[in-house]
């Protein structure tokens, strides 16, 4: 490569970082007061000349504040590689100095938005795990840069020296856009039209917040329920709304998956995998074998018949980092074969001798439990239609309601089992898809037994294992089970001499 | 099931339903009493100032039953926590150490040693005039909901975070 950086003294970032900072910096203020921003506009016209200039003069104001401040940002953030330290210095007033080992980085990532793709330049994640706070992300280098200071942290690594020059390797799994948008039409559209409702919730609540600020609450309510009122007189409308909540559901389970998941590649090399992905943000991980603490293989009815599965992976995190970044650490791939699954499992050591081994399922106790808990649910919500309503039809929902409950705690507990080799245990669940997490013994950090009064007559037991990215329950098996799983594990555990991060 | 493993069984096997756990220091009850209490005293005398400042005439008969509400809320935690505290057990084993309580809802946790991020040994105020401590043990992941052991004595706790920590460098 030629290259003439080596790290040994502090670094800028690329001059183009300025930009990324800039631009990221304003996308976080417009976030803020969009909605100021979009009433102000509203009344736009109504504004007088000599005014507007005071307001011109604001904007110019605050977009000459945010570049001053996105030149200092970068100015100071500046950082270097001492001995086997990843140094970093940034802040304006408050200056910061981090130094990470390398042996403390779990991952170095390379991430590029729309932005950072057409100036070309590539955001640097350096990820740690355990109880430091430091998570860097150095906003934008060279792709030369960012490969040359992957190689200069990574080169340390004694366990890893075997020099990974092959390239034109053929990919283990390439998805493409036809085969994405397969996976994409068969997704959990359900899933997918509660994610898109979460976020219009989200966006409704901030508008909502503000016309409560400024009183105008009523109009909107009006609004609404002027709205409501005739949707409710007219059939041809809840139809028509039915079908293009289905095509909401469809349309955005699509773009989410082609978003994510776009032009999907995977690599293993030494030990690792590489995976690529993402249309508007582009997304390379490299997943190290003995940093993933379990796996989980989901797949749904019809992608089944098609023969695809999704593999989440889970990486450790540090107990302190904040719901967003626990996301990121979560690594999912879509549209597996079979083969690509085996291959998956036989680099994590999940050995095939599990497939033969026959699931064993949760006691009777838990279907039961969860129809005793419908009735507290039923009971109430009936109460409520006899006494709070004048009509009876409202009775009807129970038609509709209970068979789909039932059927749900059917399929809940049918899928809720659990089985386990030598080295690792094998957990399913789901109720619509079936998920399989394969959790090898050694990675479990601790293990609980919970038992509630009544679970103690019925002679069952909660088993919760708690592994460095999360939590993993098997519910309501016999106690006696529970026991020799949590004694087995603990003696897996105790005996393991294997690091589990 | 268990067929799998007859030819992996160790001698040194653990197994949490044959060790003897170690009840925690009995003073300590007298410490959650008296927090208990002091809560107790918190809110009622919150109660009494909210009845002399704003209920003065609006309701007058149901008064009482507020008072009620909060004394039987309180009788039925001091039940609790007394008959609870019995099950409050730990176990310092060679390997591992474990910790049970409840009577409503049972919990038993263990941590490896060999999993162990850090020890910390707390004392709250009440603790410290019975020489009390608690010792919390954290592994890596999601901490909050680790091993803590309330209500041994103080030269306990740091017995047992020694013991632990050599375990842990050697």
């Amino acid at each position: 490569m030629g290259n003439t950086t080596d790290f040994k003294h502090f670094t800028k970032q690329s001059k183009k970082g300025i930009l990324v900072i800039y631009i990221n910096l304003l996308y976080k203020v417009f976030k803020a007061i969009w909605v100021l921003l979009f009433l102000f506009i509203q009344k736009f016209s109504k504004i007088s000349e000599d005014k507007l200039v005071y307001i011109y003069g604001f904007i110019a104001f605050i977009l000459l504040f945010f570049l001053i401040r996105a030149y200092l940002i970068f100015k100071n953030f500046q950082f270097k590689i001492d001995k086997e330290y990843f140094v970093l210095k940034q802040g304006i007033f408050k200056k910061t100095n981090t130094e990470i080992p390398f042996d403390r980085i779990q991952n170095i990532n390379f991430k590029q938005n729309i932005i950072q793709q057409i100036i070309n330049v590539h955001e640097v994640n350096i990820e740690t795990a355990g109880s430091t706070k430091a998570e860097i992300s150095i906003k934008a280098l060279a792709f030369n840069d960012a490969k040359a200071l992957k190689n200069a942290i990574t080169i340390y690594d004694k366990k890893e020296t075997i020099v990974e020059k092959v390239t034109k390797e053929k990919p283990f799994l390439k998805i493409g856009f036809l085969e994405l948008l397969k996976v994409s039409l068969t997704e959990n559209h359900l899933q997918s039209l509660l994610l898109l409702f979460a976020v219009l919730v989200g966006f409704f609540q901030q508008i909502n917040d503000l016309f409560d600020g400024l009183g105008q609450k009523e109009t909107i309510d009006k609004y609404i329920s002027e709205n409501t009122s005739a949707l409710e007189t007219s059939v041809f409308l809840i139809v028509g709304f039915l079908i293009l909540l289905t095509i909401t559901a469809v349309l955005s389970s699509v773009v989410r998956v082609v978003f994510k998941h776009f032009n999907l590649t995977v690599y293993i090399k030494n030990n690792a995998l590489e995976i690529y992905q993402g249309l508007t943000t582009k997304k390379s991980v490299i997943l190290k074998r003995n940093k993933i603490q379990h796996i989980t293989i989901a797949t749904n009815p019809i992608k089944k018949i098609l023969g695809i599965s999704f593999i989440t992976f889970k990486q450790a995190i540090s107990g302190k980092v904040a719901g967003k970044k626990q996301k990121d650490k979560i690594i999912r791939i879509v549209g597996c074969k079979t083969e690509q699954i085996n291959q998956i499992k036989k680099l994590l050591a999940i050995h095939t001798q599990l497939e033969e081994i026959p699931f064993q399922k949760s006691n009777k106790y838990l279907k039961i439990r969860n129809y005793i808990r419908s009735l507290f649910f039923f009971i109430p919500l009936n109460l409520l239609f006899y006494f709070g309503m004048e009509e009876y039809n409202a009775f009807w929902i129970n038609i509709l309601v209970i068979p789909m409950y039932l059927i749900s705690v059917h399929f809940f507990y049918k899928k809720r089992i659990f089985k386990f080799s030598e080295d690792v245990l094998c957990i399913g669940f789901g109720i619509l898809e079936t998920h399989n997490t394969y959790l090898p013994f050694y990675k479990v950090q601790n293990i609980k037994l919970k038992q509630t009064i009544f679970q103690e007559r019925k002679n069952v037991a909660d088993l919760i294992f708690q592994t460095a990215s999360g939590k993993l329950k098997i519910p309501c098996i016999d106690l006696e089970k529970a026991m020799f799983i949590y004694n087995y594990t603990l003696f897996k555990v105790e005996s393991s001499t294997k690091s589990w991060m | 099931m268990t067929n799998l493993f007859q030819n992996n069984v160790v001698s040194t096997f653990p197994d949490i339903t044959k060790i003897d756990f170690i009840k925690i220091n009995k003073k300590y009850l007298k410490v959650i009493l008296l927090n208990i209490s002091l809560y107790f005293l918190l809110l009622l005398i919150g109660l009494i100032l909210w009845d002399i400042y704003f209920l003065n005439e609006q309701i007058p008969n149901q008064k009482i039953y507020i008072y009620l509400c909060l004394i039987l809320v309180f009788l039925f935690l001091y039940t609790v926590f007394i008959i609870g505290f019995s099950k409050r057990k730990y176990a310092v084993r060679e390997k591992d150490i474990s910790y049970k309580s409840g009577i409503l809802f049972k919990k038993t946790t263990t941590v490896p040693y060999n999993r162990v991020q850090h020890i910390e040994i707390d004392q709250g105020p009440f603790s410290r005039i019975f020489k009390l401590a608690a010792i919390s043990v954290y592994t890596a992941g999601d901490s909050s909901d680790d091993l803590k052991i309330s209500g041994i004595l103080k030269e306990d706790a740091i017995q047992i975070k020694e013991f632990i920590s050599n375990k842990i460098d050697g």
